[in-house]
């Protein structure tokens, strides 16, 4: 055959059978219409021959034989067997389940309880690790990065991510505005270079203070992402002026929803975002979420070049002894996010080459650099996922949660293939049957797969419909008590089609074995009475064999479940070093541009006095980091007479805070005095330091009383200082925990905040005993008493912000734990399983026993014995298993070792436990057997 | 979508009834009793055709694209299904007729053959 009459054919072929399929009934019909015309002509014909009518009929029927038989193979010409065969096997299948109730149940449930949670795990991964921009062709976006050594990099300020890579370098995807418009000028190598900035300000919609997230953008980012806004026009290169120039404003489509109801009239109203007054041009369409992340859009998107007025960098211009209050123009000051497209045809490595070649140039040329320092190497990284910063916090968890899931997916197909093998030994005798009848053993393999695809469908239809229900309990999880999240996971046709390969994937796995075991079923000792007797061995090593790797893959979970549950235990114990109840966070962020400084420092004051004359509040501290918050600030520390020294750690944390601060979190000044009303703007500045900072600063000498400054680290401009003054220790105070609870206390000093020349946003932590939702709208009058636009958002207590700060290790305690919890129920269904039908089969050989005089007792721990064995083995593999993998989540835990003892004895424990409950049933009734009847049985 | 499995003798008898089957209704459109009726006539009665295995045979050169099917009146006025050979078929006529001319001939020299004296 050539191949223009293959390639008809397998044109044709296919044609044909759709045809056939889709016009069954008409095909039958007209298939049996051929048939008897053709007896017809036959007849007629043998009657012109001389034979009677009826004779020629008769004649004519042997002649062309049985016409089921012929339409049988007309059928399979048309390629229809299969099918048909197909249909029957699925027939079949289903009444057998059906006969089964109490099987299909326990199967279908206990797979749909594994594939709904893998669907679960599975569609927040791909959403969290591949989800692509909502933007057209989001695989040409590249993102602009550099690297270079961190100890002499040439950049020295970055606000925004700053990674450290293996071998001291560090990494960021910040540049300098300059930079980044020096880049697109040179750029010839990619398409035109776009930029952007994420940041939280203030906001005023229709009277309502509020906090949002904004994203400022360079006028060409509208057109180069491809994004068309659903109502109104887009930020367009006219509206990026020159700085301070192009108060214009896009709304997400969900601030649309939440603020103007989706009023179409939105257009050309105004909002205040820091003060300014935006005019609202656009409406961004659905789905899009700007370049940053996937996850979640940020509520408002103006022009890069309005940064000097609703974001003003006047802290850093003053540290920096310059007078830039605009970022768009300091060279030193690393910031702004760069995309760009790849052009089709040009290589990465070359754009990322000629690019690198142009940056180095710019920062030679428009930054201070010293003999030695290292240039940031630029390189592109993939853009299609926004700034993917979710990977590093993600991934691991992420593929940790997988692997488990994917452990209890196999444990239960593990527990259906035994079930199954264990039924199968039942069919025996149906199977012999069927063979004896003249069944083929591959229709036998195939009937028997069939059936386990059924039953893995039912499976997997309930695990899609588990999986839809809980897609968004694990973002649910991620939120916390006062922040607003949009983060919804996408049921798409990936999902469902990962759910479709996995039940695939399962039905075959489960299936195989009990397949090829029926198959090989015998025909003759199958039909014979006592047939079961002789088989027994071998099947029942293969179904111990299954139940002590399930029993395995569930020591393995119940100790990964063990492991997240005492890090959460431990990190749920860990002395803070304050008091944590009844103490509400309050953060306060004055815009700078209403608040320049000494202006915010007042603000504070009258702020702080006007919440402690609230009825129920008993004090208020002020501090600018809350701790267990994620923020840490830190400053370079030179008790008098030390110097500045690359090679020497000096900068340590510090904490700006109230006079009440001490008081109102319960930690105790051990030495000297705390800050009070003689500590004012004009008298000599003061600083408390803690215990550790005394400890390792001043070892062996009392601090109370030593001077140190805050002298920025080096003299090129780079540095900065607060305050030129000698600041005296009045105070030691006791060590607490700073930016997390992971972290052990830092050494840390305080400075009084009424000290401060400027100071920006201040956490107010209030200790009260009246519920936050009694207090809050008093709260909220005082404020707006004093400013209208201020927003008062974000409050939570101190106790919900540590909560938020395990919540990772919480979610992990709770998915690991279910995962532990049904991976013991599957074990002991296994074990009970296997046990019983081993007690059995075993019926007669017990009976001779107790008739030979064993006691029941004994045949008890014979049959707990047995099953001893098999779970020791299987708690054994476990066990070793947990070791090895274990130490790949050791990252993850939290005050034990990943082969931390208690756990790993708790969990082997649990699991013998389990097992010898779960065979505690089949051994009584092993015990009760009654000699005379199981002989008699025989 | 298997052909049904059949022993080594049988699948030369059906390529070669696929053959008859494909020079019959290339002489004109023709219902499967006629099919069988002008291969008789052809062969001069020489061949009978198993009548069972002449439908499945029909329906599968269809299925292969080779004659197409359309439902007509027939010479006494009863509905008939007719078969008529496609392009595709024709092609696959003259290709068939050439292996079945270069076999016959093998097969004729190699008859030929008289034993040769050492």
């Amino acid at each position: 055959m050539n191949f223009r009459s293959l390639a008809i054919r397998l044109i044709a072929q296919p044609l044909s059978w759709a045809r056939a399929m889709s016009r069954r009934r008409r095909l039958e019909k007209e298939m049996e219409a051929e048939l008897a015309t053709h007896l017809e002509y036959l007849a007629a014909d043998l009657v012109r021959t001389g034979y009677a009518p009826d004779e020629a009929a008769r004649r004519a029927r042997i002649a062309l034989g049985s016409s089921i038989v012929h339409k049988e193979e007309m059928r399979a010409a048309l390629g229809l067997r299969g099918w048909d065969e197909m249909r029957s096997d699925l027939r079949y299948g289903a009444r057998v389940l059906r006969k089964s109730l109490g099987f299909t149940a326990v199967a279908a449930t206990s797979l749909a309880l594994a594939i709904g949670a893998n669907t679960t795990i599975f569609s927040v991964a791909r959403q969290v690790l591949y989800e692509r921009l909502a933007v057209p062709h989001a695989v040409n976006l590249r993102l602009l990065a550099w690297s270079a050594m961190d100890r002499h990099r040439a950049v020295h300020h970055i606000w925004g991510d700053d990674d450290p890579l293996p071998g001291g370098r560090t990494t960021s995807t910040s540049f300098s505005y300059p930079a980044y418009q020096q880049l697109r000028a040179a750029n010839r190598s990619m398409g035109d270079l776009f930029a952007f900035k994420v940041t939280a300000m203030n906001a005023t919609i229709r009277t309502e203070p509020q906090r949002i997230q904004t994203e400022m953008v360079s006028g060409n980012y509208y057109a180069e992402l491809g994004v068309r806004p659903q109502l109104g026009r887009a930020i367009q290169p006219g509206d990026e002026g020159a700085p301070g120039q192009g108060p214009v404003a896009i709304l997400s489509e969900g601030l649309w929803e939440r603020s103007f109801a989706r009023s179409p009239a939105v257009l050309g109203e105004i909002i205040k975002i820091s003060d300014i007054t935006f005019t609202i041009i656009g409406v961004n369409p659905h789905g899009f979420t700007g370049a940053k992340n996937v996850q979640q859009s940020p509520d408002v998107f103006v022009p890069l070049s309005m940064q000097p007025l609703i974001r003003p960098m006047s802290v850093r211009a003053a540290q920096a002894g310059k007078p830039y209050a605009s970022a768009l123009e300091d060279p030193n000051f690393w910031w702004v996010n760069v995309m760009g497209r790849t052009w089709p045809g040009t290589r990465d490595a070359t754009a990322q080459a000629a690019l690198a070649g142009q940056l180095n140039a710019i920062v030679r040329a428009t930054m201070p650099v010293r003999p030695g320092d290292d240039l940031p190497h630029l390189e592109l990284r993939d853009g299609s996922r926004g700034l993917f910063t979710q990977e590093k916090m993600f991934a691991k968890p992420m593929a940790v949660l997988l692997t488990l899931v994917g452990f209890v997916l196999l444990l239960a197909c593990a527990n259906i293939a035994n079930l199954m093998l264990a039924r199968g030994a039942q069919r025996q005798r149906e199977m012999s049957v069927r063979l004896a009848l003249g069944a083929g053993r591959t229709r036998i393999l195939r009937q028997m797969l069939v059936e386990s695809l059924l039953l893995a469908g039912m499976g997997g239809t309930g695990g899609l419909f588990m999986g839809y229900l809980g897609r968004n309990i694990i973002p649910r999880m991620t939120e916390n008590a006062w922040e607003r999240s949009d983060f919804h996971v996408h049921f798409d046709w990936n999902v469902f089609a990962f759910t479709a390969g996995v039940t695939l994937l399962t039905g075959l796995l489960f299936g195989m074995a009990p397949a090829l075991a029926a198959a090989r079923s015998d025909v003759t000792h199958g039909l014979k009475e006592s047939a079961k007797t002789t088989t027994r061995r071998r099947k029942g090593a293969g179904g111990k064999a299954l139940v002590a790797f399930q029993i395995a893959l569930s020591t393995l979970l119940v100790i990964g479940a063990g492991l997240f549950l005492r890090t959460l235990a431990g990190l749920s114990s860990v002395e803070v070093g304050f008091r944590t109840d009844h103490l509400l966070l309050v953060p306060i962020d004055p815009p700078q541009g209403r608040y320049p400084a000494g202006k915010d420092v007042q603000l504070h004051e009258r702020l702080e006095r006007a919440f402690a004359a609230l009825p129920g509040v008993e004090s208020v501290a002020v501090a600018m980091e809350s701790y267990v918050s994620d923020g840490e600030s830190l400053m370079g520390f030179y008790p008098q007479g030390e110097k500045y020294d690359p090679q020497k750690h000096q900068e340590e944390d510090f904490n700006v805070v109230g006079n009440r601060f001490y008081e109102t979190l319960g930690i105790p000044i051990v030495a000297g005095r705390s800050f009070g009303t003689e500590d004012t703007r004009i008298s000599p500045k003061v600083a408390i330091v803690n215990q550790k900072l005394a400890a390792t600063r001043f070892p062996n000498q009392n601090p109370v009383g030593k001077m140190f400054s805050l002298n920025g680290h080096d003299a090129d401009g780079h540095g900065g200082t607060l305050t030129d003054e000698f600041i005296r220790i009045v105070g030691v105070c006791g060590d607490t925990r700073y930016s997390n609870l992971r972290q052990e206390p830092p050494a840390q000093f305080f400075l009084p905040y009424v000290q401060q020349s400027e100071l920006g946003g201040v956490t107010f932590e209030i200790r009260t005993r009246l519920k936050p939702e009694t207090i809050l709208p008093a709260l909220r009058k005082e404020v707006r008493q004093i400013d209208p636009d201020l927003p008062v958002v974000n409050v939570r207590t101190q106790e919900q912000q540590i909560a938020a700060d395990v919540q990772q290790e919480r979610i992990f305690v709770t998915l690991t734990s279910g995962f532990g919890l049904l991976a013991l129920a599957l074990a002991s269904v296994g074990i009970y399983g296997i046990m019983a039908y081993s007690v059995s089969q075993r019926t007669n050989e017990i009976g001779i026993r107790l008739a030979l005089g064993a006691k029941p007792s004994q045949v008890r721990a014979m049959i707990l014995r047995e099953s001893s064995w098999l779970a020791g083995g299987g708690v054994l593999a476990g066990l070793a298993s947990a070791m090895v993998l274990s130490r790949a989540i050791q990252s993850l835990l939290f005050g034990i070792r990943s082969y931390d003892p208690l756990t790993l004895s708790s969990g082997v424990a649990l699991l013998l436990l389990v097992a010898l409950a779960a065979s505690w049933i089949p051994a009584r009734r092993a015990a009760g057997v009654q000699p005379m009847e199981a002989l008699r049985h025989e | 979508m298997t052909p049904p499995k059949q022993d080594k003798q049988n699948d030369v008898l059906q390529g070669t009834l696929d053959l008859l089957i494909l020079k019959a209704v290339s002489l004109g459109p023709l219902h499967g009793y006629g099919v069988l009726l002008r291969i008789q006539q052809i062969s001069g009665e020489e061949l009978i055709i198993q009548q069972g295995s002449l439908y499945p045979a029909l329906y599968r050169l269809e299925h292969q694209g080779a004659i197409a099917s359309e439902w007509g009146e027939s010479e006494n006025n009863r509905k008939a299904k007719y078969y008529r050979l496609t392009a595709a078929g024709r092609h696959r006529l003259e290709e068939e007729t050439q292996k079945w001319k270069r076999m016959a001939g093998i097969m004729a020299s190699v008859l030929r053959a008289t034993p040769e004296r050492a």
